[in-house]
């Protein structure tokens, strides 16, 4: 051991820029132990082939009427349902990971705000989902679906919109797990949900009605319908239809934030007043 | 300067859903620390002492705010450490205890990556301070080594380089020689008191359950007993307060039956036992500490006799001893 040399100066840096970087340090973390697990890594690529190519060939048994669109509606709402599935588990996860792994405490010790430290870990996980995505409309295009009609910014604006919309569940599901130690139930209800109810197998139209009532509070629902359109109709959000899905989004957005960051610094306050911090 | 005041702090007896329901989400607490206060100084290495369950890790994770107190509050600098958490952890560098407080699938040097970028490092400065803690704690040849690859010690000390990364002025270190090789112990030792505090000027507390480590590194003590804070003092201060007994070694050219004799009627003297050394007698005396004209009354019996003295050395008092009487003092009452 030798000794230590005199103390560098620390660069100054505002707090959003320290916010970004932390953020990206979040982000390059979970990069790291994700690609680490290599195998597992290049399966989740294979299931999706395997996935599309299965839909593809089912596909061919029902043809196309006119509320189901055939093949390209099951391409597009498998593809971007992810980004659901991705709010609903990487916040959560990251944090019981971060529990099992006793590094918990080690991160909350540094000056990092909460929000950072639940809501960056969604940074790796969409930026793989948005690959992912990409992958399925590879996929689409070789199997030839059209996608020659999409508006972009729409598209655009409900990836955004859907990302923002569904994070604050997968917050709330965080929160649960930092005060009872146990996964959320959140990815079977809301897959579940979403297959049932949100229109992502089927069209929400041959539900009944009241079904219908509960699938229109759903966020997916309106996530995809925006997306659909967007894809195989070229829909703008002048749209009113696709206009009011996206309102709808915002509105939820705007609720849901706010609030599942107050549930989840009410999980730490108590955690960190139970002494549970490093529990598991 | 760290000042804690009046601090109290209780945990539930039990959690999960099932507890919750039963006691109707009011779960009946019970009380770790009971009204704890002291202060350190700037530059000060205090050590924090205690036998299991004394309210050492529950007083650290305070300190940290990992912890929110129930009552009393913490100041550290002057900042309230309940009110303002991200100011004071700006202050403070944690070597924790948990062996697991990394990620096991990255390098060490990703693992210091990470944690100093939450910091507040970056670019060149982090990767410069990688190096140098890394260098200190003797860990630069496997910086590129995963953490699942490291022995136990091993992870100690990059615990220690973490600490230390941010050059925090206050660092909290929670047994940061456990299980690390004597080679290395006595280095992260010397680290701590030469280095960091007396020429860094940095501010250390230091929980360990090792005595002989706390004695020699540490400029005071808090010894804790059932969460309260039983002594504290520097270490000589606590040795001639709680020591019961002090022990002297007399080498004498002989011994006889007299002489012992005049030993033993010295006021205060409990004990003598005599060993044979070469060329003479080594005449071991203890004596209680309350009667200040022992010393002086023992060594004039001895060299009264016309005996040689050869040497009279003063034993220090044994930590372990100084720390059973204040640990284990009243334990009879209860």
């Amino acid at each position: 051991m030798s000794s230590i040399a005199p103390a560098l100066p620390a660069p100054s840096q505002n707090s959003f820029r320290a916010t970004l970087a932390k953020a990206g340090a979040i982000y390059k973390r979970d990069r790291r132990i994700a690609t680490s697990y290599d195998m597992a890594f290049i399966i989740q690529w294979l299931q999706i082939v395997v996935q599309v190519l299965g839909f593809f060939y089912m596909s061919k048994l029902v043809p196309p009427h006119g509320r189901f669109p055939g093949f390209p509606y099951w391409l597009i709402n498998l593809g971007f349902s992810r980004f659901q599935m991705t709010a609903l588990q990487s916040f959560q996860t990251a944090i019981r990971g971060d529990q099992m792994l006793g590094t918990l405490e080690c991160v909350l010790v540094t000056p990092t705000s909460l929000a950072t430290v639940v809501m960056s870990p969604g940074l790796w996980g969409f930026t793989l989902t948005a690959v992912q995505v990409l992958l399925y409309i590879v996929l689409g295009m070789i199997l030839g679906v059209d996608f020659s009609h999409t508006n972009f910014l729409t598209l655009f604006v409900f990836v955004v919109l859907t990302i923002a919309c569904m994070s604050p569940l997968g917050v709330m599901a965080a929160s649960t797990i930092m005060t009872f130690k146990q996964n959320a139930p959140t990815q079977f209800v809301a897959g579940s949900a979403a297959q049932l109810l949100g229109g992502v197998l089927f069209p929400v139209a041959l539900l009944p009605v009241p079904l219908q009532v509960v699938s229109w509070l759903l966020p997916i629902t309106h996530s995809l319908n925006g997306v659909r359109a967007a894809i195989m109709k070229g829909a703008s959000l002048a749209d009113p239809t696709v206009g009011a899905d996206a309102i709808w989004l915002v509105c939820a957005t705007a609720v849901l934030m706010p609030l599942s960051l107050f549930i989840f610094s009410r999980a730490v306050n108590r955690a960190r007043r139970d002494g549970t911090l490093g529990h598991y | 300067m760290i000042v804690v005041d009046n601090l109290r702090k209780s945990f539930p007896i039990s959690y999960g859903i099932i507890p919750n329901i039963k006691y109707r989400g009011r779960i009946p607490r019970r009380e770790i620390l009971h009204g704890i206060s002291f202060t350190v100084k700037r530059g000060e290495l205090f050590g924090l002492l205690g036998p299991n369950g004394a309210g050492k890790t529950t007083l650290l994770k305070l300190l940290c705010t990992l912890t929110t107190p129930d009552a009393g509050t913490i100041t550290v600098d002057g900042i309230d450490a309940t009110k303002h958490p991200i100011a004071v952890k700006r202050r403070i560098g944690l070597c924790s205890s948990e062996e697991r407080s990394f990620y096991f699938r990255l390098t060490a040097r990703e693992n210091l990556e990470f944690f100093g970028s939450l910091a507040g490092l970056s670019g060149d400065y982090l990767r410069k301070r990688i190096e140098h803690v890394a260098e200190v704690v003797d860990l630069t040849d496997t910086l590129e080594t995963k953490f699942s690859g490291f022995s136990s010690g091993m992870r100690q000390r990059l615990t220690m380089a973490r600490a230390m990364l941010s050059d925090a002025p206050i660092l909290y270190l929670d047994e940061p020689t456990r299980a690390v090789d004597p080679v290395h112990a006595e280095q992260i030792r010397r680290l701590i008191r030469e280095e960091l505090v007396d020429r860094q000027g940095k501010t250390v507390i230091l929980a360990t359950n090792l005595l002989d480590e706390a004695w020699a590194l540490c400029d005071r003590l808090a010894i804790m007993r059932r969460g309260t804070i039983a002594a504290l003092g520097p270490p000589k201060e606590l040795d001639a307060s709680y020591a019961r007994l002090l022990r002297y070694q007399i080498t004498v050219d002989k011994s006889d039956e007299a002489l012992l004799q005049r030993v033993r009627a010295v006021p205060g003297v409990t004990t003598v036992a005599t060993v044979d050394v070469p060329g003479g007698v080594n005449v071991e005396v203890e004596i209680e500490p309350t009667n200040e004209r022992s010393v002086t009354e023992l060594m004039r019996a001895v060299s009264d006799n016309g005996v040689t003295v050869r040497s009279f050395t003063f034993d220090e008092p044994r930590p372990m001893e100084v720390f059973t009487d204040i640990t284990q003092a009243g334990d009879g009452d209860e």
